[in-house]
């Protein structure tokens, strides 16, 4: 599987790429919305995204709205990784399109967690 | 804001470093005793705007800043940090705190890009709301809450 980690942090992009990548995905990575979209306009094909909200250039609810316009990337799971914690931010990005909410700071378990319930792991890999 | 307040923004501390720094939440405890001045300081902070205005701020010394971007990082103990990676950590690491202290507030806000620099500037009818003293292994890190007027 490959996942995309869009994150204007570039630590934040190393912490969950390598915890993405303990979990068997192939990682890449972009340091804003828009140039994730370039990613995907290049070709890049991913399994999974998962999006910080504040970035500069464009941000990741922007950028779950542009993917979920575009029926052809309806296979990409959008989950936000994001230090947005309120209710009503959490209900704007699920209404965008997002699959799941990730809130900053999470734990290892707690990413696994999500990808468990969205089908994206088994139960039995380890981080 | 009132000890409940002081006591959220204590727990939103522990759960950050506890998660993000050191796994957990031994190493972070309140200050004890006489606050020093920071030699050789180093400030990170966001703001937000919209519903609710201020800011919030990390202030440490640097070589605290470089321990503490060495741990996030999950590099050795005396690999070299470079600046860029040190205000980029450092700065996720004040974006987290002051996220998760957002959530706390009644009106909500918008959460800004976070800063790192020598000094925390100074905005004009800036009220400080709170400060909690930190020690994170011994060394001390203040949180700072501001609201702006």
């Amino acid at each position: 599987m490959k996942a995309l980690v869009i994150d204007d942090s570039r630590t934040m992009r190393r912490i969950v790429g390598s915890l993405l990548e303990a979990l068997g995905f192939e990682v890449h990575q972009a340091g804003d919305g828009q140039e994730a979209l370039d990613l995907l306009d290049d070709g890049l094909e991913v399994d999974l995204a998962c999006i910080d909200w504040n970035m500069p250039v464009m941000d990741g609810l922007e950028f779950v709205t542009r993917v979920r316009a575009n029926p052809d990337r309806r296979q990409i799971t959008l989950m936000m990784v994001t230090t947005e914690s309120e209710t009503g931010q959490i209900v704007r990005a699920l209404a965008a399109g997002a699959h799941e909410y990730l809130i900053k700071p999470f734990t290892p378990d707690s990413i696994r967690d999500k990808l468990e319930m969205l089908g994206l792991v088994g139960s039995e890999e380890l981080v | 804001m009132n000890d409940t307040a002081v006591d959220q923004m204590y727990a939103i501390a522990e759960q950050v470093f506890s998660a993000m720094i050191d796994g957990d939440v031994g190493p972070l405890q309140p200050w004890m005793g006489d606050v020093p001045a920071i030699v050789d300081p180093i400030v990170g902070w966001v703001d937000a705007h919209g519903g609710w205005t201020g800011r919030a701020a990390l202030t440490t010394s640097r070589p605290v800043a470089y321990d503490l971007t060495r741990a996030l990082l999950r590099m050795d103990a005396h690999e070299e940090v470079v600046m860029e990676d040190l205000v980029d950590a450092y700065g996720e690491l004040v974006n987290v705190v002051g996220g998760n202290f957002k959530a706390l507030l009644p009106a909500s806000g918008t959460l800004g890009l976070p800063m790192v620099a020598d000094t925390l500037p100074e905005v004009v009818g800036a009220v400080p709301m709170e400060g909690l003293n930190l020690a994170w292994r011994g060394h001390l890190i203040i949180v700072s809450i501001w609201m702006f007027g």
